[in-house]
């Protein structure tokens, strides 16, 4: 899953990439709305985190702006203005969640597993066939055994699954699953692929992820 | 009135839950005056009319009483010398209507009572002596006394009549009797009866017409001051913006409405900055207390390094050094904004302080690479509070460094001119856009609508400057142009024996 975080106040930015990642999140940071509004239309992200006071353009201006380009990407603003009409300004700008300044780290990860979860019904729980991934324990099992998995292999796995019966081209896979900094070099792709599966093979979930040949991977429910 | 009490109703019906004495509302408070003075006009036009009519009528009969009265006189000189020996009978009455007198006398309705008149003569005791024959058995009533010659209404039997009594002389003057003579007046009373009565009549109906038709009138010349009130009362705090509409005619009215609007402007700037002042201080004292939350939060979800924890601890302590700054600005600018704080004024030389502060400022000079210089008089002193002075000087000179280019310069200038002392203090930073320059002094108020933390200001700074330059009578003005820098010039008042 793959984060952009908009904002300018450099110690909050730093604790909000370190704190995501460590949730095996893939975190791009903008220190300023032109900048920010320019990575948000350019990649594929799975939420924004926006500050409302940045410079540039101001985060209602880029949540707007996002929202004319037609992107549905769930967007939590950071705000440290708690007036009703701010927030009421805030939502209906586009925002689909808000969060006040100072907030407790816990929350802010609460939110987004909320805005995450909008795409799938089931909550918090992802499943294919006998395969069950947990987000929020970044437990993977398959049947009752747990698969140890690393940070950037649950990513991969989590990614599949979330958009299990759809084909994830490998560009697509690398857009969510690494963030900005990583060069676009895909082949790393296949290395995870390889490690996840014979993790799956040895736990007895194997043949789950099918390989699209020139195109990328896909997971089936059967 | 009868419409007072409807008034009352009106009244309490629209003034309704604001207000909980009924009153009378202005229109007919309008009317109720209104009516009151023409009432008394009235009042003074009619009876001037009914005693003027009256006058006029008695007048009449007064000329021909006097012509009745000379032409006995006459008759009575000419003829005989006794004074009781007159010819009272009546020519005319006496032709017209000769025997039939007490006939006619009953019938009062037919009789022609304009060719009568009456005539007594009286003692000086009040003794009828003679009286003519038309008067039968009435006399007219007589009063005693008088050397002059008297006119009066009175009635001789059922008969009103205008009479004059004349006092009859002998030759040495002294009053030996007294001659009446009376003409009936009855058309003539009737008439001022008549009069009496429609003006009577008239009255409590003109007057009740004209309060109707003044409290209507009222009314519609008030309609839009109701509804400059039914449009100021929808404005509420939360639709400021609204105005109420400016009527076309540039009359009181649009004055009055105009005036409210200036006053809606005015308050809904109040509002305006109130909240912005809100929300400026809550962004500068959450954000800090996000940033060193989160990061502590993050930092003891999972263990690690020692250098990593030494690494945001020190972050950590930063982040409490800006608060802590912030805090005592909020103090500086909490302290000198209650009314009690004022400024110990004393002679001062503000070069040895622009000096001392420029000393204090040199660090963060240095590390920008900004040279401060100074130019100023040998020595000029002026009248200001020498810790206040401080403050105002760091701040200026703080603020010229953060909004100033690596390399650039600041230059502080003390003058003497006629009667102060100038201080401009000059860089060459990035400038305030003309637009905001009025804000400046606010505190919280930020160019940078960001409030990143980069420069590391509050926007506090000029708030303090302006609070302590105020408090000692210095005058501040700020100039700027963006991109080419800023000027703050300081005019003291020249120490005098004070």
């Amino acid at each position: 899953m793959r984060i952009l975080v908009i904002e300018d106040e450099p110690g909050i930015a730093r604790f909000l990439k370190d704190g995501l990642e460590e949730e095996y999140f893939a975190v791009d940071l903008a220190f300023d709305g032109k900048s920010g509004l320019d990575m948000a239309l350019l990649n594929e992200y799975d939420l924004l985190i926006v500050d409302w006071m940045i410079p540039g353009i101001s985060g209602i201006e880029v949540c707007r702006q996002v929202r004319k380009a037609g992107i549905d990407v769930p967007l939590i603003f950071l705000t440290a203005k708690d007036a009703l009409e701010d927030i009421v300004f805030g939502l209906d700008a586009g925002a689909s969640d808000y969060i006040r300044k100072p907030f407790a780290f816990e929350e802010l990860l609460a939110r987004i597993r909320v805005q995450l979860r909008r795409n799938s019904p089931a909550g918090d729980q992802l499943t294919a066939g006998r395969l069950s991934v947990n987000p929020v324990t970044h437990q993977v099992f398959c049947g009752t055994g747990e698969i140890m998995l690393t940070p950037k292999e649950f990513s991969l796995l989590e990614y599949l699954v979330r958009n299990k019966e759809k084909v994830c081209t490998r560009s697509r896979i690398i857009e969510h699953v690494w963030d900005i900094h990583f060069d676009s070099d895909t082949s790393v792709i296949d290395v995870y692929i390889n490690f996840l599966r014979k993790k799956l093979d040895h736990a007895g979930c194997g043949n789950i992820i099918q390989t699209i040949r020139g195109v990328g991977y896909i997971i089936r429910e059967s | 009135m009868p419409g007072i009490k409807k008034n009352r109703g009106f009244g309490r019906k629209h003034a309704g839950s604001v207000q909980e004495k009924p009153s009378l509302s202005l229109r007919s408070r309008i009317a109720l005056y209104y009516t009151i003075a023409t009432a008394i006009l009235l009042a003074l036009v009619f009876t001037l009319v009914f005693f003027t009519v009256e006058r006029v009528v008695y007048s009449h009969f007064d000329d021909e009483l006097d012509r009745e009265v000379s032409e006995i006189l006459e008759k009575q000189s000419h003829g005989r010398s006794d004074v009781w020996n007159f010819d009272i009978s009546d020519d005319d009455s006496h032709s017209d209507e000769g025997g039939d007198h007490h006939h006619e006398r009953g019938d009062d309705e037919n009789r022609d009572e304009d060719d009568e008149e009456f005539v007594q003569l009286v003692s000086q005791t009040g003794k009828v002596i003679a009286r003519s024959a038309n008067l039968a058995g009435d006399t007219l009533t007589f009063q005693p006394g008088g050397q002059q010659k008297r006119f009066r209404s009175s009635t001789a039997g059922r008969l009103d009549v205008r009479q004059v009594q004349v006092p009859l002389a002998d030759s040495k003057g002294k009053i030996e009797g007294y001659l009446l003579a009376a003409v009936p007046v009855r058309d003539a009373v009737t008439i001022l009866g008549d009069l009496k009565q429609v003006l009577l009549l008239s009255y409590p109906a003109i007057i009740l017409t004209l309060f109707i038709l003044t409290r209507v009138i009222a009314g519609r010349s008030i309609r839009p001051v109701e509804e400059v009130i039914a449009s100021a009362e929808k404005i509420t705090r939360e639709n400021l913006e609204r105005r109420i509409p400016l009527p076309r005619n540039q009359d009181e009215l649009y004055r009055l409405s105009a005036t409210i609007n200036a006053l809606l402007e005015r308050l809904q700037d109040a509002f305006q900055r109130e909240k912005q002042f809100t929300s400026d201080a809550s962004h500068e004292l959450k954000t800090p207390l996000a940033s060193l939350k989160g990061t502590l939060e993050v930092l003891v979800r999972k263990p690690r390094e020692r250098e990593h924890y030494e690494e945001r601890i020190r972050f950590c302590l930063k982040e409490l050094d800006r608060m802590s700054r912030l805090i005592d600005q909020l103090l500086v600018l909490a302290r000198y904004e209650s009314n009690g704080i004022k400024a110990h004024m004393e002679s001062v030389d503000p070069g040895c302080h622009i000096s001392e502060a420029i000393g204090r400022m040199h660090p963060h000079a240095l590390q920008k690479n900004i040279p401060i210089s100074f130019t100023g008089p040998e020595s000029c002193m002026v009248s200001a509070d020498p810790a206040m002075l401080d403050m105002i000087f760091e701040n200026i000179l703080s603020n010229a460094i953060k909004y100033s280019p690596s390399g650039s310069t600041v230059s502080v200038t003390l003058s003497n001119s006629t009667g102060s002392v100038l201080c401009s203090i000059v860089d060459n930073g990035i400038g305030i856009p003309e637009e905001k320059l009025s804000r400046v002094f606010e505190r919280f108020y930020r160019v940078d609508e960001s409030r990143s933390s980069g420069t590391g200001g509050f926007g506090l700074g000029l708030a303090i400057v302006k609070k302590l330059a105020d408090l000692q009578q210095i005058a501040v003005t700020i100039t700027s142009r963006t991109g080419t820098g800023t000027t703050i010039e300081l005019r003291f008042s020249r120490h005098e024996k004070f």
